[in-house]
This record gives structure tokens, sequence and C-alpha cells, in this order.
């Protein structure tokens, strides 16, 4: 067991891949020489050489579609993206190749390949450098939206995704990059994809939730648990395709459900969740669905940062609202 | 270059004028030595080094706005790797966490545990006084319909509606309650042969000085228990509750050291709390802090009985009523007065032994004459 950041997991899963399988290649802005914006590639360069962790130009069409031909051709490339913000110029590679590429060719050609960007604001970055538009991808049918929240899960589930044979978008939460130290097996054992992790159990209420926002409603489950509030909390993980199973179970427990993201609220992830609830476990609840989220608007700028970003006082507030019906 | 930049100086300012210089570049610093002083909106403050080291350049001079975040002065030697290009990512602290998560759903055991109804028929429950607790719905899967609620709403109608419970009925509902889920009774019965008590005797007054030669005879008996935290607490003091019965309810007022006080103090203290009972006049600090009580049922009805314990109290006495019964007497059959007795007693708190010997002392102390 090491300890680790979850931008140093990212990078432990990256190397113990390309070191397992000679197909895996890394591309992307300063990916190879600086190491990633983040550090994220930081040493592949040196242990695996410049053939197969490439520098690329900046441009994210490029980045995008090169991918996808090593992709179809039998690499398995994990293209990065410096922010989420960026791969809009990358947006028509993806959508109308990358995700239906298996479909268009009746499966004679598959798409294996992940791209990686961190999102999600709270380290003081321009807006377009701080957005959480995941709910744009998760639209995308064949396209896999995967969000870790921790360094294990990370690890993990970045493993899965290389492993995956068709494409999945990997966004990174960047305000845990550094945030957290946890203890991580660089065994090369994969996650599942496409399942939720029970984070905490509880009776009274579900949080679910991805990304960032896991560690503040892990702090707001245990305030209501001093307030006699027992409530499960749930990292949704994969946002497309989604466990709504898991989700549907845990809600005709409690009766209760709170769904925390980043992302403005119209439209976003959170509405598809509730829909879903509201279809499979309507008899079962007990309260309305309440979303805790960003506002419908454009990230502001880093002063207003913290009043965009849900915290825990919303969160509990939100419970509270649920909790007394 | 190592870059300082300007601290936030407290209260959100957004930005400090700086005032005077107090190093130059080339000059050695130790952490905390003071490096410039600024003015802010509020005061002049003086920004102290956060590091030691060479001072390799000066921003700004004496009169330029610094906004707080931006670079104040530099060190020489590198600056610290921080992971980004833009912003500043929050760094954890030293201590690694611990990382604990299921794959997919928590297994649970319970069923989901309410009432499944949809929102309308719960709102037409509420509209018309129905509880949807214990109710059998009809519909598919148990489902609660419209029909069942208002099926069990015309059925309300035909019963009286419940009267809640107010009051010192209230409080006797609760504390039996608790006191069942608690307490381990065990109960044991024994008549004394009152025969040759006085006539007019206060037989009250007998039965709680008796009740303190028991506890004499077995402490275990005067007690407070607590079932939490298995602890128990002897007390040298017998404070006796004794069990009122009125139209109201249950009242147990206490009188207070039994055992050293007069026969005659003990009745005009009882004949006291009696009268404020019934005038309802009696404070609440009056009722509480017995350590046995003492139930003389008797007086209304009955033989024996299993009456409560309330806790923290181990044991409570039941009195029945006074009766005539042949028994043998001086090895013969006679007609004697007979006071039956019953006692029970907190089985985690008391041993049965105890028990049958505070319940040998009642009866002699109240066969003694």
């Amino acid at each position: 067991m090491t300890d680790v950041t979850l931008v140093e997991a990212v990078n432990l899963a990256l190397a113990w891949e390309m070191e397992h399988d000679d197909s895996v290649v890394v591309l992307g802005e300063d990916v190879a020489t600086n190491g990633g914006v983040f550090r994220a590639t930081v040493g592949l360069k040196e242990r695996f050489g410049f053939k197969r962790v490439l520098d690329t130009p900046l441009a994210e069409a490029l980045i995008a579609g090169t991918a996808i031909g090593m992709a179809t051709q039998g690499l398995r490339p994990v293209a990065e993206f410096q922010f989420m913000g960026f791969i809009y110029a990358g947006m028509e590679q993806i959508i109308s190749h990358a995700a239906r590429m298996r479909n268009r060719t009746r499966g004679r050609l598959s798409c294996p390949l992940v791209y990686r960007a961190p999102f999600g604001g709270g380290i003081h970055a321009p807006e377009h450098h701080s957005e959480s538009t995941e709910a744009l991808f998760a639209h995308i049918p064949g396209l896999r939206v995967v969000i870790p929240s921790s360094p294990q899960r990370a690890y993990g589930l970045l493993l899965a995704a290389i492993r995956d044979p068709d494409p999945v978008l990997f966004l990174e939460p960047k305000r845990l990059y550094r945030a957290l130290t946890q203890a991580v097996e660089d065994n090369g054992e994969a996650l599942p994809l496409d399942t939720c992790f029970t984070l905490r159990e509880g009776d009274d209420v579900t949080l679910i939730t991805w990304g960032a926002l896991v560690q503040e409603t892990l702090r707001a489950a245990r305030q209501l648990a001093e307030q006699g509030v027992s409530a499960e909390v749930i990292d949704v993980a994969t946002l497309n395709p989604l466990d709504r199973e898991t989700l549907v179970c845990s809600v005709a427990k409690t009766g209760r459900a709170v769904i925390v993201h980043e992302a403005c609220r119209s439209g976003g992830v959170g509405a598809e969740i509730a829909a879903s609830l509201a279809e499979q476990a309507f008899l079962d609840l007990q309260a309305p669905i309440v979303r805790v989220t960003g506002f419908d608007t454009v990230m502001p700028y880093y002063r207003n940062e913290q009043a965009y970003l849900p915290g825990v006082a919303d969160i509990i507030h939100a419970v509270e609202q649920v909790i007394a019906l | 270059m190592k870059h300082f930049r300007l601290p936030d100086l407290g209260e959100g300012l957004p930005e400090a004028e700086i005032v005077e210089w107090q190093v130059q570049v080339g000059d050695t610093v130790d952490v905390d030595q003071v490096l410039v002083s600024v003015e802010t909106a509020k005061a002049i403050v003086e920004v102290p080094s956060p590091w030691a080291g060479v001072v390799a350049r000066l921003f700004g001079e004496p009169g330029d706005i610094v906004h707080t975040g931006q670079p104040l002065l530099a060190f020489e030697g590198d600056d610290e790797d921080g992971g980004t290009v833009v912003g500043e990512l929050a760094k954890s602290d030293d201590e690694a966490g611990e990382d604990s998560f299921i794959v997919g759903a928590a297994a649970s055991s319970r069923q989901a545990r309410h009432q499944r109804a949809t929102p309308g028929v719960r709102a037409l429950a509420e509209r018309l006084g129905v509880s949807l607790e214990n109710m059998q719905g009809s519909g598919p899967g148990g489902l609660v319909t419209n029909d069942d609620v208002h099926r069990q709403a015309s059925h309300q109608k035909t019963l009286v509606d419940a009267e809640p419970l107010r009051g010192v009925r209230r409080t006797m509902a609760r504390n039996m309650a608790v006191a069942h889920a608690q307490v381990v009774p065990v109960s044991i019965f024994e008549d004394a042969d009152i025969d040759d008590w006085p006539s007019g005797a206060d037989i009250t007054m007998r039965l709680v000085q008796a009740m303190a030669a028991g506890c004499q005879q077995s402490p275990a008996m005067n007690a407070w228990f607590d079932g939490d935290n298995l602890s128990r607490r002897l007390l040298a003091e017998v404070h006796v509750g004794i069990a009122v019965d009125t139209p109201d309810g249950l009242f147990v007022p206490v009188l207070r050291d039994i055992s050293n006080r007069s026969s005659k103090d003990l009745r005009q203290g009882l004949e006291n709390l009696r009268k404020a009972v019934a005038t309802r006049t009696i404070p609440p600090a009056e009722m509480q802090g017995a350590t046995i009580t003492l139930s003389n049922f008797g007086t209304l009805s009955g033989r024996y009985a299993s009456p409560v314990v309330t806790p923290p109290q181990v044991a409570i006495v039941g009195a029945g009523s006074i009766r005539q019964a042949v028994v043998p007497h001086a090895n013969k059959p006679a007609i004697r007065r007979i006071l039956p007795l019953s006692v029970t007693f907190d089985h985690r708190a008391a041993t049965g032994g105890e028990a049958a010997r505070f319940l040998a002392a009642l009866i002699e102390a109240l066969e003694t004459d």
C-alpha cells in the first residue's frame, strides 16, 4: 500500500497499464516533457519513451481525432485534455465518431480509448477552467462518463476505463487532486464501471453525489449523524450508463433523496436521476426529491466561487427540508 | 525565484498599500521577521516572513497598491511546484485518510419500512385524519388506495374519537412503558399476621416503618440502579414513594428519610402530601427522589399484586386488603387478621435472597409489636 493523492493515483494507474499493456499510449498537451498541467503524467515519458507518451499541438480536435484513429487500429490511447472547458473543440470527434464508431461499423471497429480531463471548480481558476459540464457528455449514447472521487477509485476506475473496449470520458475532480491522501494498493486491480459506490450506510435519507462534492456530502452526513439523522451516501461514479438499481434500492430503503452536484441545475445529471427515482421508487418516496446544485449561470470568477459551489450547510439544509416531511 | 504573495490580512480586505519595505534585495531574513509595512483600509499591518531565505526581488514601491494573492517579494531558490498552472490546488495534510466503500448498493436486511401509498392517497389520508400506519393496503403489493382510506375514515366515524392522554395519566403511561421495557421483575408474596395490633393502629405508618427495617436488612433493595451503565447506588436514607390513586391518575409523592423520623411526624408529612395531591398543588419536587415505593392498594380492594418497579428504583411493596382468616395460631385454628404482602424487585439489581430477606424482615417488623 502506498499513500497517494488522487492525481498520483492517476499516474500510478497509467504507469501500471503502460507497463503491462504495450498498446497503451498517452497523448495530450504538455503530457510528455512537462509531465502534464496537473502533473498527472509525470515520469511517464522518461519511463516509456516519447513514442508512447506524445506531446501534441494545442489542438483539441486533433487530440480527440488522433486518439480515435489509434483506437480503431489497435492501440489503447489515453488522451488528456488540460481542462474540461477545452474539450468542446474536440466534441465533433467525440460525439460523431468515438461514441458511435462501434455502432456505425456494425461492430467491425471499436474505440477503446480514454479521454481524461480535470473538471470542476474550487481552485481559484478562471471560469472555463472550473466548470462541470458532465451532463453534455452523459447524454451521448456510446460514451461512458466516469468520475472518481478518491485516490482508490481514481486508480481502480481509470484501469477499468483503459481496459474497457469502448470510449470512456474520465473526468477528474481537480479540487481533490492533492486535497486528500489515501492508501492505494498498486496491484493493477480495476474497480467495476457502471456501478455506484455506497460510501456510508444510513436509513433516513439517501445523499447522491459524485466528484469533489463527495467530500462535502460525507461531511454533511457526519454532521447530520450528530443531529440524529442517518444518511446514506452514494458516489454515482459512472454517470453514463447510470446504475439506477443501486439508487432505487437505497431510496426504497430511506424514502428520501437529496442529489448534490456542482454543475448547473437545469438539465443536469441530477435531473435524470430524479426522474428515474420518481419513475422507479415513487411509491417509496416520503418527500420530494431535492437537488443541491450550482446555479444556472456561467461559473463565476474566483472571488464568487465559494458562493457558487454547494457547501455542507446547503446539503444539511436540503436534508432538513425533506426530513421534515 | 520563490514568490511570496500578499496573504489575506484578515476581514476579507482585497488590497493593501505598501508603506515601507523593512528589507532590501540581498538581505537574509528569518521566519517571522517583518518584511514590509502595508496599510489596509483598516490599519497599518506588518507582514512577517513565512520562510527564511535571501530576498531576491521586491515587487512594488511605497505607495503602490498590492492585491491579495499578488506577488509581494521573491526569495532566491525555486518556487515549489503547486501542481497546477492556474489557480491553487488544496493540499492534503500529511495524515493519510481511510477510504472504505461498498460496490453498488448496501445490503439491507430491512424491507422498505414505509406504508406504500401515492402522495395523493397520503394527502387524502391526512385530510380525513386517517393514519396509514398498520393499514393493510388492498392495492397491488399492499399499496394503500383511495378506497382503503375512505373505508378507514368511515370506520373511524362510527367510533368515538380517541382521547389523547394528558398530564399525570400521560406520564403514567410513559413511565410504565419504560419500566416494562427495562426492568426484570420478580414478585414474591407472603402474609403477615397483624391480629396483635392495638385497635386503631396506623396501617400505612406501620408499613412504612417496616419497610425501613426491611431495607436495613437488605440494603440492595433501597438503591438506584443504572441499567445502561450497569451500576448501582446503595442509598443510606430511605425515601418511600407512596402511590396515591386519584381520578386524574397515579401520583407518587415521596415521604422522606423515614428511618429517622417519628411516627407522628411521618403521619403529618403523609397527610400534607395527600392533601397537596388532592388539591393538585403538589410541587413536582415532592414527587421525585423515591428510593423504594409502597402501593397500599388494599384500602381499595385486592389481595396480591405484582406492582411495577419504576427505574432507577429497585423494589416496590404492595399491601393488599386486610382480611380475617382461619390460620394456625398457637397450634390451634384461630381467626386472625391477615395482611397480604407482595414484593416486586428488579432482578437485575437485587438477588432473590436479598428480596426474600427483605420480605422476612418486613413481616417480622409488622408482626412484632
